[in-house]
């Protein structure tokens, strides 16, 4: 190679590589994101939130934690007549991690889900990109490991974890769907310009509706929806201020202790609710904002955050004493007169028909007895 | 090769067997710390930056955790540094006197730092704030491993202290003579030297990292090449300016401080440029390219911080280019 050529070459190499890697249509192959799990009465998700596996994580006291929090939920559901079926990590699971942490964390879920005999399903979070691997490789661990649902086609449908699991009548993908549990990818971050010196929270972006709703109108248009993903869209927001209208009834409980750090931008409002009122959507749960776990009936929707799963990174601790009235709102919307941290998990038992339960478990390790309380919805 | 290290004075050619057997060493010593303190810094970022999300997020409690847990990849820093800096002295100091003074001095300091850090492990494993010795966080032999890096240090510095007790005499060394550092304005131009060998060190293993763990694919590649390039480029403009030019005799350096001040220049602009085009075209691009100057800022300011990357070589190209102009108008 000459040296002009060596030039042409190297000027030419950036615009190449840009047109590299070929992506199938999302619609052409709508079958490659179902997964399907047999439904029952009373099938129990248990929701994991914001884990957030970090270069500081200990990850012995947080495999202790977990596995108190699952021993807990276990025993509440096995009360009650049920057994965990499905548990969905919604997100940031990971922040700064590396692939040591990736591996325990997949070696310690595949270990309880043995135990406990449910599956788990992976959301990505904005953070879980964020660590000392290719998010390939987390994909490809999501993808190995025998309980985990997981699905990536390669599409160009935007972002990674979108796939929905089927409840059907005989746990085939063929059967009867009673109910659909769909799990999008809300993203990471985005640059609005090539000048913007920030990035802003990505948002459910409209390729990600369209494919849901298909989605759904395969497994029947009917079909009552729950759906999990991390960053709350622009509803939370809107929900939260018309339930605090003077003279709003809207139902309305937990904790709402800072914002809910979705996108903020009216340009870029996710149309996946206002969609899902027209297509069966019944909740809609996710991450993110740690020190929220609100949760309201908005317009037929119920549309929350859970409960932030340990103590990684921040949450917050609910003080009885505090000023603030945004805590003494949750405070007497749960019932609890004692101080506690906002960390657990969050408990959704689908019924026949469209009914479903939702519970929050808060849970701190203590010194003598553990802090248990199962708040209900 | 041998043109190479005659030019830059790490190795001339007119040492002896023994001299020129010690310069090979320090110099392999000197690349060895500069890969050991770029991985060092980049974990403690990590550590330490996970501890400000804390912070910033109201939970002082966790960020104190975190900060204890990760204390011994902060003293790795200070650790792998001083090792960089042990060695570094031995092409900097005109004195021979005051070479060995620092020689003392540094690894000294080199045992401090990693005696305190085994003693810390020690502490923190009785007061039970590491479950075990290889608790598993950030590796699977943390902290133990920080504790086998400690030792490594200590033998190093002892061997120091011993070369300068016993056998310095036997063995003299032989320094190149290199330029003091600048008298005017000095601490300006020492924070700001420090400042560029902290992001040469973090673009170093942030570019290097990048490399293997950016999703390329996707339409990202442009975006993805651009990024890592502007993290490397902090560090390979270090390397041009601080072990090529100020090794130069003063000769050499005269007649080449314009052209390299021009050539620096044009290729910061260049890859300011090409950044932000590449920016352009892919604005939902993963921001886990490079990480960020602080790899909290991967969630938000990932943008500014590449372009952060190319300003420090920006900043010196243009000081180069003043001082190369007024020479030549002399």
């Amino acid at each position: 190679m000459n040296k002009r050529t060596s030039i042409a070459f190297a000027m030419m190499l950036p615009f190449v590589l840009v047109s590299c890697g070929g992506s199938g249509d999302y619609k052409a192959h709508l079958d490659d994101y179902v997964f399907a799990m047999r439904y029952r009465e009373g099938f129990n998700i248990l929701q994991l939130t914001d884990i957030h596996w970090s270069y500081n994580s200990s990850t012995v006291a947080s495999k202790a934690y977990l596995d108190k929090v699952f021993k807990e939920a276990d025993a509440h559901v096995k009360a009650n007549g049920g057994k965990l079926d499905l548990v969905e990590i919604t997100g940031d699971q990971f922040m700064l991690a590396n692939t040591y942490h990736v591996s325990s964390f997949f070696d310690y879920f595949e270990a309880k889900a043995a135990e406990y005999g449910f599956q788990y399903a992976m959301i990505w979070g904005n953070h879980d990109r964020h660590g000392l691997y290719h998010p390939n490789w987390l994909s490809e661990q999501c993808q190995k490991a025998i309980h985990c649902l997981y699905a990536e086609p390669e599409d160009n449908l935007y972002g990674r974890s979108n796939f929905v699991i089927n409840l059907t009548d005989d746990g085939t993908k063929t059967g009867a769907a009673k109910w659909q549990i769909a799990n999008l990818d809300s993203g990471a971050s985005f640059s609005e310009t090539a000048f913007a010196p920030f990035r802003d929270y990505d948002y459910i972006r409209e390729d990600q509706v369209d494919w849901w709703v298909r989605e759904h109108e395969k497994a029947g248009a009917e079909v009552p929806t729950i759906a999990y993903y991390h960053i709350p869209q622009q509803d939370n927001l809107e929900a939260w201020n018309k339930a605090h209208e003077s003279g709003s009834t809207m139902k309305h409980k937990f904790f709402k202790l800072e914002g809910f750090a979705d996108n903020g931008n009216e340009r870029y409002a996710s149309k996946f609710i206002a969609e899902g009122r027209k297509h069966h959507l019944k909740g809609a749960f996710m991450g993110h904002a740690h020190n929220v776990d609100w949760t309201v009936d908005y317009d037929g929707i119920v549309i929350g955050l859970g409960v932030k799963t340990g103590t990684e990174l921040y949450y917050a601790h609910v003080d009885v004493n505090s000023q603030d009235p945004a805590m003494q709102e949750g405070l007497a919307s749960v019932g609890i007169n004692e101080n506690f941290d906002l960390i657990g998990a969050s408990l959704v038992t689908l019924h026949d028909g469209e009914a479903f339960d939702l519970e929050h478990l808060y849970y701190n390790e203590r010194a003598t007895n553990d802090f248990v309380r199962w708040v209900k919805w | 090769m041998k043109r190479f290290f005659d030019k830059t004075n790490f190795i001339p050619s007119e040492l002896d067997k023994n001299a020129t057997l010690q310069n090979r060493f320090l110099t392999g010593l000197l690349v060895l710390f500069f890969l050991a303190s770029s991985f060092t810094f980049f974990n403690a970022l990590y550590g330490f930056v996970d501890a400000i999300g804390s912070i910033v997020s109201a939970s002082a409690d966790v960020a104190i955790y975190d900060l204890l847990r990760s204390m011994p990849l902060i003293l790795s820093v200070f650790m792998s540094i001083w090792a960089l800096l042990l060695c570094h002295a031995s092409f900097r100091k005109v004195s021979e006197e005051k070479w060995h003074r620092s020689l003392v001095k540094d690894a000294i300091c080199l045992i401090v730092f990693a005696g305190v850090n085994t003693l810390y492990v020690i502490i923190g494993l009785a007061a039970g704030k590491y479950l075990s010795i290889v608790e598993g966080a950030p590796s699977p032999w943390f902290p133990l491993d920080s504790v086998l890096y400690s030792l490594l240090f200590i033998a190093l510095g002892v061997l120091v202290l011993l070369y300068e007790k016993k056998w310095v005499a036997k063995r003299p060394c032989y320094l190149p003579k290199r330029g003091e550092i600048v008298t005017k304005a000095r601490g300006l131009y020492c924070t700001f030297m420090s400042f560029w060998l902290l992001f040469a060190l973090y673009g170093f293993a942030g570019g290097l990292f990048s490399i293997f763990i950016y999703d390329f694919a996707h339409g990202y590649a442009f975006y993805g090449v651009m990024t890592v390039l502007c993290f490397l480029l902090s560090p390979a403009m270090l390397c041009v300016w601080e072990f090529y030019y100020n090794n130069l005799k003063e000769d050499k350096k005269k007649e080449l401080l314009l052209p390299l001040a021009l050539c620096g220049l044009m290729v910061a602009i260049l890859f300011i440029a090409l950044d932000m085009v590449a920016l352009s075209m892919s604005l939902d691009a993963p921001s886990n390219a490079g990480f960020g100057m602080f790899p909290i800022a991967f969630a938000a300011s990932v943008n500014i911080a590449t372009l952060l990357q190319v300003f420090v070589p920006l900043i010196v190209a243009i000081v180069a280019l003043i001082k190369g102009i007024r020479l030549r108008k002399k």
